[in-house]
């Protein structure tokens, strides 16, 4: 067992091509860490530095304290579980299993003993013999779980293990390997693309974008309080509502307005928040989360008005699709696109005043599209974020542990 | 009541047959479309085949060549051949020459491809072109160019070879003994045949998928440990094609034979091809010839599949 | 049909940056240096053959090896080329690749199509043929082929070579085309089908065209063998006016006693259209060759 660290760690290809860009990320002893962000990102790179399956091209990596940087794959005692399960073809499972221990001149008996033990844990028992060919996805999944674990490393390194299996079977082998990790405590750095993934298995979780690293943090954290515009929208499905807003100054108190809807803002957020009043008379991006998009009967406090777009019924909530007039964010390129909703197009045409909200409703309302909504808006739970920049106007009692991107 | 059947009925049959017409068609369609070139291959490949092993049953010298039929004499030929000891020196020689040939053909050209892996790009490139031309030039213009390389008086081969002291090969006739005439003849044909070998086995080895060369990197194996246990059963079936392809073209040699020669091999540089066509073709004994060619076409599938099996068995190919 | 021999990938586990980068450098030239003595001893004898070809005769008859022509000269070019029936040669070899290669081109389109495209009785039968029937050698049956030449009396015709190189050729030309056809995706002639074209309309709209890599494939593999080839065209042309080039080259040393100079300029020639044809086809072989072959 060891912990990881990167430190100061860029990759750069064949000339100018930066997949990494100055990395500083520390993974604790028995940690399971989730790297996690869009295609391209630079997660994958940093994994197989890692491993040694890439060269690092400035700073360090350490593994249990040692500088690995010029030790071969082989002398790192690190498994690293593949996305094609890399398991070798013509090899039995049993083989395959036992190949890492075979290398290391492990005695015969023991092979076997370990090799045994982990094919019951993993239900392989029977399939000892069997070729890979002849195994389900799952099956060979766990197969080169197998692998990875009868070698007790020192870290597991996973490269998106699932992306290969099927929905339901990616739920199951998802708890399965959080599971087995708990179990064995062995530090794990697994890489996805699936956000989903990376909130459900990490102890913490790494975001990352065109190299640089965004923000890492619990998962909860990470929701409730991401460091920046790309994290808001990055973390969260349905991913958060993003608009712009122009802070005013109204006798002494803040207040937003997002298109013809002024949102005053309670002293208590305010103070929260006392970076916010250096923005007075400029535009913000603001953001909330579909939960927190409610219908607004019952509620005293700011109100949006707009209309229904769409009503997808999920069965056990509405998403409501709600037009609103207010600015969107000119900025594309500060959020994930991926996860923008249908709607109007982000920036493209300055004279577009309509916003659509994502809300998750009740299912018992009846709603329907074409109806005028009222939705109610609780300015505590409003996230603000500085529009040239993206990094989130930062709440005081926030603990700043969170790494935050510049 | 007729009036109506009767108008019926004609529209029914009419659909029907236009239907069946066209069903006809287009079930014929695939066998009109084989036929020129089913007509072509059986004619020329399928019925020369049957007729080889015929004649190899027949007596079939000049006059039956006129007559345009051969006379049966049953197993007379092969007995004839198979009590001849100029055959069996024959077909020894043919099968040392064989296994040797082949031996140095994959042993070089496999060590050729591993040796791409290792150059810098820009070479591999260069001896790939390289390689393509060598394997390009056709057969006998090889031949005329070892020929003049291995010229006993101006080739450039007894020149290198004395200069580097490796004996006195001025004036060296490659030819008067046919040790060091196959020799020549040896290194001609796995020159000309490295190259597909190497480019097939390269192939291959690109082939390898690269995760799985890193996963058993990074599971402890040494470089040579991932060539011994990834790489290789990975080639095996490649490795077991070319060598049975080998063995199957070197078997029947004949050309470089006899224009390395002039056209007049002396019984020393037989081999099974070349005997048989000099029974046929220069004594006029197609029958003979014919028992010799069938022999032969035995013997090379017979070694081929052999092989195989001994592959199989060993689990190497599945 | 699509990634040919890839000239780059290293298929060797990477490896970081060992920091003894000198190490590494210096076992890369050692690699390096070995490759290029390779390269120049398998390239060698193709040097020699044009070099051979430009030196003047005292140049190439000289007891010490004259390596680079100093004085190039295109003498013996004009020797070969004034050769007796060097031109008939060039003729008949023209004749029949041409025949061969149109021939086989259309034959093997056909039955690649009924290969790939229709389910039919004899199907499996006739695939087992094609492939077994690649198997057997020439040299066993160059005799009975003779016999049946002589009684449909085609021996010394350049009309029986023709048919025999195009029978030679077509089952590896009928499998190639079978592999293309199969790799267009069925729904395009659907697609075209739908569209109004008939059965054979969609065909020739749809299908020739995508084929077209695989026409030239298959011509360029018929030509060399039709231009290469020896044993069939020796042992059947007879006459001087029929014989092909690979024949008359053959024959050359025969005719004048071992003129060098005169003899690889020929051969150069003799070789020229090949290699560049060669040059032209190699990666698709040599990927069609071993797809598939190394998944275990």
């Amino acid at each position: 067992m060891a912990d990881i660290q990167f430190v100061h760690i860029g990759k750069v290809y064949d000339g100018d091509v930066t997949a990494v860009r100055d990395l500083n990320l520390d993974v604790a002893e028995g940690e399971f860490m989730v790297l996690v962000g869009p295609s391209g990102c630079g997660k994958t790179t940093a994994l197989r530095m890692i491993a040694g399956l890439e060269e690092i091209t400035s700073g360090e990596i350490r593994i249990g304290g040692k500088v690995v940087n010029d030790l071969a794959p082989r002398d790192r005692d690190i498994a690293m579980v593949f996305q094609n399960y890399a398991l070798y073809p013509h090899k039995s499972v049993y083989d395959n299993l036992a190949f890492g221990l075979r290398m290391r001149k492990v005695p015969k008996a023991q092979q076997k003993q370990r090799v045994e033990e982990i094919a019951r844990i993993l239900g392989l028992g029977d399939m000892l013999q069997r070729r890979p060919a002849q195994l389900s996805g799952g099956q060979r999944q766990r197969v080169a779980m197998g692998r990875a674990i009868v070698r007790e490393p020192k870290a597991f390194l996973m490269d998106e293990p699932l992306s290969n299996l099927d929905a339901k079977l990616r739920v199951q082998m998802r708890a399965e390997i959080a599971r087995i990790q708990q179990a064995l405590k062995v530090t794990t750095v697994y890489v996805t693309h699936d956000q989903v993934e990376a909130m459900t298995m990490g102890h913490r979780v790494a975001v990352m974008r065109d190299g640089e690293l965004q923000q890492v943090d619990t998962p909860q954290r990470l929701y409730d309080a991401p460091a920046n515009l790309f994290v808001a929208s990055f973390v969260g499905s349905p991913p958060m509502n993003l608009f712009e807003a122009v802070v005013e100054r109204d006798n002494g108190r803040l207040v937003c307005k997002a298109g013809e809807t002024e949102l005053e803002l309670p002293a208590d957020v305010a103070a929260e928040r006392p970076s916010l009043a250096n923005y007075a008379g400029r535009r913000i991006a603001v953001g909330i989360r579909p939960e927190d998009v409610r219908e607004a009967s019952g509620w005293d406090g700011a109100r949006l008005r707009g209309r229904i777009l769409l009503v997808e019924s999920l069965g056990s909530e509405l998403l409501v699709h709600i037009e609103i007039a207010a600015t969107p964010l000119e900025r594309s390129d500060l959020v994930d696109t991926a996860a923008q909703p249908p709607g109007p197009s982000l920036g493209v045409d300055a004279l577009e005043r309509a916003v659509t909200l994502l809300g998750r409703f009740d299912r018992h309302l009846l709603l329907a599209p074409g109806e005028a909504v009222e939705v109610a808006i609780d300015p505590r739970v409003l996230h603000f974020f500085d529009l040239d920049t993206g990094v989130a106007i930062p709440t005081v009692d926030v603990p700043v542990a969170a790494e935050v991107a510049r | 009541m007729a009036s109506v059947a009767e108008s019926e009925f004609p529209l029914a049959s009419r659909r029907r047959r236009r239907f069946t017409r066209q069903r006809l068609g287009r079930a014929l369609a695939p066998y009109a479309l084989l036929a020129p070139a089913a007509t072509a291959i059986g004619v020329i490949l399928g019925y020369p085949l049957y007729l080889l092993v015929k004649m190899s049953f027949e007596k079939y010298g000049l006059f039956e060549l006129i007559r345009h039929k051969g006379r049966w004499i049953g197993l007379a030929n092969y007995t004839q051949i198979l009590h001849d000891s100029e055959f069996w020196r024959v077909l020894l020689r043919t099968v040392v020459f064989t296994a040797v040939t082949v031996t140095l053909t994959m042993v070089l050209g496999t060590a050729v491809a591993l040796l791409l892996l290792q150059v810098s790009r820009w070479l591999r490139i260069a001896i790939t072109t390289g390689l393509v031309l060598v394997w390009s030039v056709p057969v006998i213009v090889a031949v005329d160019i070892w020929r003049w390389m291995v010229d006993y008086e101006f080739g450039v081969a007894n020149w290198t070879l004395t200069k580097l002291h490796v004996g006195n090969f001025v004036r060296h006739d490659w030819f008067a003994n046919p040790w060091t005439g196959f020799g020549v003849i040896t290194a001609l044909i796995v020159w000309g045949a490295i190259p597909f070998i190497t480019i097939t086995v390269y192939a291959g080895l690109a082939q390898v998928p690269q995760e799985l060369l890193e996963a058993a990197a990074i599971d402890g194996a040494r470089p040579l440990a991932v060539f011994r246990e990834v790489t290789l059963p990975l080639l095996m079936p490649i490795f077991v094609i070319l060598t049975s392809l080998s063995i199957i073209w070197d078997f029947q040699v004949f050309q470089q034979i006899w224009v390395m020669l002039d056209f007049r091999p002396t019984s020393d540089y037989y081999t099974m091809a070349i005997y048989a066509f000099h029974q046929s073709f220069q004594i006029s004994e197609y029958g003979l010839g014919a028992a010799i060619a069938v022999v032969m076409v035995l013997f090379m599938f017979g070694a081929t599949l052999v092989y195989l099996r001994q592959m199989l068995r060993t689990g190497e190919v599945r | 049909m699509s990634s040919v021999t890839q000239i780059a990938p290293t298929p060797v586990p990477p490896v970081a940056s060992r920091g003894r980068g000198r190490r590494r450098r210096t076992r890369q030239l050692g690699w390096n240096l070995v490759g290029l003595l390779v390269l120049a001893v398998m390239v060698f004898p193709v040097y020699w053959m044009v070099a051979t070809a430009f030196k003047p005769g005292q140049q190439i008859l000289s007891y010490t090896p004259q390596w680079v022509p100093t004085h190039p000269t295109l003498s013996n070019f004009r020797d070969a080329i004034h050769q007796p029936f060097f031109w008939n040669a060039v003729k008949n070899s023209l004749i029949v690749v041409s025949a061969v290669v149109a021939l086989s081109v259309v034959l093997a389109f056909l039955a690649s199509l009924a290969l790939a495209k229709f389910h039919f009785y004899g199907r499996k039968a006739f695939i087992v043929l094609i492939l077994g029937v690649q198997m057997v050698p020439l040299a066993a049956l160059i005799i009975p082929l003779y016999i049946l030449m002589s009684r449909l009396g085609q021996i010394d015709k350049l009309t029986g070579v023709i048919a025999m190189y195009l029978t030679f050729v077509l089952p590896f030309t009928v499998w190639t085309m079978r592999g293309f056809l199969l790799g267009i995706p069925k729904e395009l002639e659907e697609a075209a089908m739908v569209d109004g074209a008939t059965r054979f309309g969609a065909f020739v709209r749809v299908l020739l065209p995508l084929v077209g890599p695989g026409l030239v494939a298959t011509s360029i593999f018929a030509f060399i063998q039709a231009w290469n080839e020896f044993i069939i065209a020796y042992v059947f042309l007879h006459t001087p006016e029929k014989q092909t080039l690979m024949v008359w080259l053959a024959s050359f040393t025969t005719l004048r006693g071992t003129d060098w100079g005169p003899l690889m300029a020929g051969a150069t020639l003799c070789a020229l259209p090949v290699v560049v044809f060669f040059l032209l086809v190699q990666r698709r072989i040599a990927f069609g060759l071993t797809a598939g072959a190394v998944r275990g």
